[in-house]
C-alpha cells in the first residue's frame, strides 16, 4: 500500500486535485448558472478593471522584492500616502511656498545623498541640488486651477521619492543581512509608522479624488451604459472612471516594463536582482540601485493610489486593499513582472466573481482572494511564472 | 541567542541543579517573594478587602492585560522565537478562543472552568490545521499562509456563524463563577489570571529545556541539519503550532471573560503585527521576553502614551507645524510612536530587551570587574 502511494505520488495528488475542482465547480456551477448573464459579464468586466489597479500595486511589490528580497507590506500606506499628497496639491488653490520648499529640499538632499552624504560636502552636487530645490519649489507652488495637475503630479512625485528613499536608507538599509522575520516585522512597524503619519497629518479621511472630472467634458456618458435587457436580461453599467483609470494603471504598468527591458538603470537593477554579489563585481553600484528600486516602487505605489483614489475614493480602507495584491503576486510568482499583471487580473474577477455570487457578505474582498492564496501555496507554490526555486520542505 | 547566559566561573556542579529552575537558594527565595508580593497587590487597592488606597485601581486592570497577552506571546514564543516560523495571524487565534470560551458559557452553558481548556483546545486544534502548510512551504511562504488565517478565521466567525458569534456587534459574555463566588470584579479576576500566567510562563520555560523544546531550537537554527540528527521536523513544527493556538486560546478566552464582551473589530491585523512587535521589543527566544515587551508596549500605549506624551506632543505638535489639526493628533500618535519605537528596536536591539537583563545580570554578578 505505501509503495504504491510512494510510486504513483505524482499522479494521486493530481487526481485529489481534479477531484477538488469537480465538487467546487458543482458547488459553484448552480450559483453560476442561477445569475443573469449581464450581471455576469458586467462582473467580469468590473473585476478585469479592478484587476488592473491591482497588478500596478503588484508590480511596485514585485520590484522592491527583486531588488532587496523583502516583501513589502507597508505598500498600501504608501499608496494612500502618495495620492494624499496629489490630493493636497490638486485640491487646493495653492500650496503654502512654506510646506512646498520643505518638501523639495527635504526630496533633493535625500536624492543627491543616494551615493552617500559626502555629496553635501562637494560645491558641484550642492549647487545643482540648489537650481533643483528652487526649480521644484516653484513648480509646486504655482498657483491656479489650470496648473493643478503640473503641481500635483510633481508633489506626488517629490513626496514618493522622498519617502522612498527615506524608507530604504534609514530603515532597510541598516538591516541587511539580518533575518527574515526581521525584514518582515520592519515593513509592518513602516505601516505603522507611515499610518500614524498619514493620519497626523490628513486626520481620518474619505476624499473622492476628483481626477477623472474632465472625462465628462470629452462627451463620454458616465457611467457607460449597454442596454441588453433582450439579449442577455439586463443593462451593462462600466464606471468611466474605473475604465480610465484601468487604462492608465495599463499605460503606467507597460512604461515600467519597458524601463526594466531598454534602459541602462532598469538593465542594472534586473541584473542586481539576479545577483546582488556579480553584479556589484561587475562595477555595478548594488546600494543606489537598491534605493532606486525603492523610490520606483513608491512611485508605482503613489500611482496606484492615486489612480484607485480616481476611481473610488482615498480611505484608510486603501492599505486593506493593497494587500489583496499579495495573494496576487504568489499568484503570479513573486519574481514574474507577467505574473504580476496575470495575477493581478485573476484576483479582480475573483474578487467581483465572489460578490455576485455570494452577495452581502463582503466575501470578495475579505475571503476568496486569501482562499485563492492558500490553494497557491498548498497546490503550487511558486506561483504561475515565478521561478521554481522556493524552499521547498 | 542563548537563554541562559552565564559569566565564566559559574556552572552547575550537580544534575539536580542543572534541571532544577532555581539555580541556587537565593534565587528560589527571590522568586517565590516576588509572587507572593504580587499576589499581594490588589489588597493595597481601594477595592481590595482592607480598602488601604495605597495604589491606583488602574493599575489592576493593566497588569491584568499584561498577564493576558503575556499568555498570548508566550504562544506566540514559542513558534516565532523558538520554532523561526513566522506568524501573522495570531490574533485570529486568540479571537478563536474568545469566540469558543464566549460561545460555550453563553449558548452550552458550560462554565468558565469548563469552557477555558475546551477552547484552549479547540484553538489548538484550529491552529493545527492552519499549520498544514508548513509541511510544504517554510519561510516567507508560510508567513503569508498564517496571513490568510488571519482574514479567513475573523470572515467565518463575522458572516457565516453570525447566529453564534453576533457578527460585527459586540458579544455579551457572562463572569466566571466558582460556587457563590463570582469573579466579576477585577480584584477578584486578578487571582484567575495571574497565577495562570506564570504557570504559562513557567510551563513554557521547561518546555524548553526538554527534549521537545530542544528540538525546537534545532529546527530553527537549520532545520535541515535536524533532520539528520533524526528530529521528524513536520511532526515539531505541528507540535508548535499547536501549542502557540493554545496559548492563544487560553489568552482570548481570559480576555473575554475579563471584558464580559467580545468584538471582532479588536482581532485584527493590527493586533497581530502588536504581538510581533511585543516579542521582538521584549526578545524572541527567551523566556522572560514576552513578559518585558508586553509590559513595555501595554504600559506606553495605554499609560504613557495617553497620559503623559498626548498632553505634551498636543501643545508643541501644532505650533512647530501649523497644518497639522489638533483633533487628529489623539489618533495618530500612538501608531507613529509605536511604528518608530520598533523600528529603533529592530536596528539598535535585535535581540529585545530581555537579552539586555541578561547582560545586566551578568555585569551585576560580576562586579566591580567588566569581564
Amino acid at each position: 500500500m505505501t509503495t504504491f502511494l510512494e510510486t504513483n505520488r505524482r499522479s494521486l495528488t493530481r487526481a485529489a486535485y481534479a477531484v477538488l475542482a469537480i465538487l467546487v465547480l458543482l458547488w459553484l456551477g448552480p450559483l453560476i448558472l442561477e445569475q443573469r448573464p449581464a450581471r455576469l459579464i458586467g462582473s467580469t468586466i468590473t473585476g478585469l478593471l479592478v484587476g488592473g489597479i491591482y497588478s500596478l500595486i503588484a508590480l511596485g511589490i514585485v520590484v522592491i522584492n527583486k531588488a532587496s528580497g523583502v516583501f513589502n507590506f507597508a505598500h498600501g500606506w504608501m499608496m494612500l500616502l502618495g495620492g494624499l499628497l496629489f490630493y493636497s496639491f490638486f485640491a487646493s488653490g495653492s500650496v503654502s511656498p512654506l510646506a512646498a520648499g520643505v518638501l523639495a529640499a527635504l526630496t533633493v538632499i535625500m536624492v543627491i545623498t543616494t551615493a552617500g552624504w559626502g555629496a553635501l560636502r562637494s560645491p558641484r552636487s550642492l549647487a545643482l541640488g540648489a537650481v533643483a530645490i528652487v526649480v521644484l519649489t516653484v513648480l509646486l507652488s504655482l498657483s491656479g486651477a489650470e496648473w493643478q495637475f503640473i503641481r500635483a503630479i510633481a508633489g506626488a512625485v517629490a513626496g514618493s521619492v522622498l519617502v522612498g528613499l527615506v524608507v530604504e536608507r534609514f530603515t532597510i538599509r541598516p538591516l541587511i543581512g539580518q533575518p527574515l522575520f526581521a525584514m518582515v516585522l520592519m515593513t509592518l512597524a513602516i505601516s505603522r509608522a507611515l499610518n500614524g503619519i498619514t493620519q497626523l497629518i490628513w486626520g481620518s479621511v474619505e476624499i473622492p479624488l476628483q481626477v477623472f472630472s474632465w472625462v465628462g467634458n470629452l462627451g463620454l456618458p458616465m457611467p457607460i451604459r449597454f442596454d441588453a435587457r433582450d439579449t442577455l436580461g439586463g443593462i451593462i453599467l462600466i464606471r468611466t472612471e474605473l475604465l480610465f483609470a484601468f487604462a492608465l494603471a495599463l499605460v503606467a504598468f507597460v512604461a515600467f516594463v519597458l524601463f526594466f527591458q531598454f534602459t541602462n538603470v532598469g538593465l542594472a537593477m534586473r541584473a542586481a536582482a539576479e545577483d546582488q554579489r556579480l553584479a556589484q563585481s561587475v562595477g555595478l553600484r548594488v546600494r543606489i540601485i537598491l534605493a532606486v528600486a525603492w523610490a520606483i516602487a513608491a512611485l508605482l505605489a503613489t500611482a496606484a493610489g492615486v489612480l484607485q483614489g480616481g476611481a473610488t475614493s482615498l480611505s484608510l480602507n486603501m492599505p486593506l486593499l493593497a494587500l489583496l495584491a499579495f495573494p496576487a503576486v504568489l499568484l503570479g510568482g513573486l519574481e514574474s513582472i507577467t505574473g504580476a499583471l496575470v495575477g493581478g487580473i485573476v484576483i479582480g474577477l475573483v474578487q467581483e466573481w465572489a460578490n455576485l455570487l455570494f452577495p452581502g457578505t463582503q466575501a470578495g474582498t475579505e475571503l476568496a482572494p486569501y482562499v485563492v492564496l492558500m490553494a497557491v501555496l498548498v497546490i503550487r507554490p511558486d506561483g504561475l511564472f515565478g521561478q521554481k526555486r522556493i524552499e521547498r520542505v | 541567542m542563548s537563554a541562559n547566559i552565564r559569566p565564566s566561573g559559574v556552572f552547575d556542579v550537580s544534575y539536580a541543579q542543572d534541571i532544577s529552575l532555581n539555580r541556587t537558594r537565593t534565587d528560589k527565595i527571590i522568586a517565590n517573594g516576588l509572587f507572593v508580593l504580587l499576589l499581594l497587590v490588589p489588597l493595597l487597592t481601594v477595592e481590595g478587602p482592607l480598602g488601604l488606597n495605597l495604589l491606583p485601581q488602574t493599575w489592576i486592570g493593566l497588569m491584568i492585560r499584561i498577564a493576558i497577552f503575556v499568555i498570548a506571546v508566550q504562544g506566540l514564543n514559542i513558534l516565532v522565537g523558538y520554532t523561526g516560523q513566522i506568524s501573522l495571524g495570531h490574533a485570529a487565534f486568540v479571537a478563536v478562543g474568545g469566540y469558543t470560551g464566549a460561545v460555550l458559557a453563553r449558548q452550552l452553558g458550560f462554565s468558565f472552568w469548563a469552557a477555558l481548556p475546551a477552547a484552549a483546545l479547540f484553538t489548538g486544534v484550529v491552529g493545527l490545521v492552519f499549520g498544514l502548510p508548513s509541511l510544504r512551504v517554510k519561510g516567507f511562504y508560510l508567513a503569508m499562509a498564517t496571513l490568510a488565517a488571519q482574514f479567513i478565521i475573523p470572515w467565518l466567525l463575522r458572516y457565516p456563524l453570525t447566529p453564534w458569534t453576533n457578527g460585527s456587534r459586540p458579544l455579551e459574555v457572562p463572569p466566571p463563577t466558582l460556587g457563590p463566588l463570582s469573579f466579576a470584579s477585577e480584584n477578584a479576576m486578578f487571582y484567575i489570571v495571574v497565577p495562570l500566567s506564570v504557570f504559562l510562563m513557567l510551563a513554557a520555560r521547561n518546555m524548553i529545556r526538554t527534549r521537545f523544546g530542544r528540538a525546537l531550537i534545532s529546527i530553527r537554527d537549520n532545520d535541515l541539519a535536524a533532520e539528520q540528527l533524526g528530529i521528524n521536523v513536520f511532526s515539531y513544527k505541528l507540535q508548535a503550532f499547536f501549542i502557540s493556538a493554545l496559548y492563544a486560546g487560553i489568552a482570548g478566552a481570559l480576555l473575554a471573560f475579563h471584558d464580559n464582551s467580545l468584538s471582532l473589530d479588536k482581532f485584527s491585523l493590527g493586533l497581530s503585527i502588536e504581538f510581533l512587535a511585543m516579542l521582538v521589543i521584549g526578545g524572541a527566544g527567551f523566556p522572560l521576553g514576552p513578559l518585558f515587551g508586553v509590559s513595555f508596549v501595554i504600559l506606553l500605549t495605554q499609560d504613557i502614551i495617553p497620559n503623559r506624551l498626548l498632553p505634551l506632543f498636543g501643545s508643541v505638535l501644532p505650533t512647530l507645524l501649523p497644518f497639522i489639526d489638533p483633533v487628529n493628533i489623539t489618533s495618530s500618535l500612538s501608531p507613529l510612536l509605536f511604528g518608530l519605537i520598533l523600528v529603533i528596536f529592530l536596528i539598535l536591539a535585535p535581540r529585545g530587551l530581555a537579552y539586555r537583563w541578561e547582560i545586566f545580570k551578568i555585569a551585576w554578578k560580576i562586579r566591580p570587574y567588566s569581564h
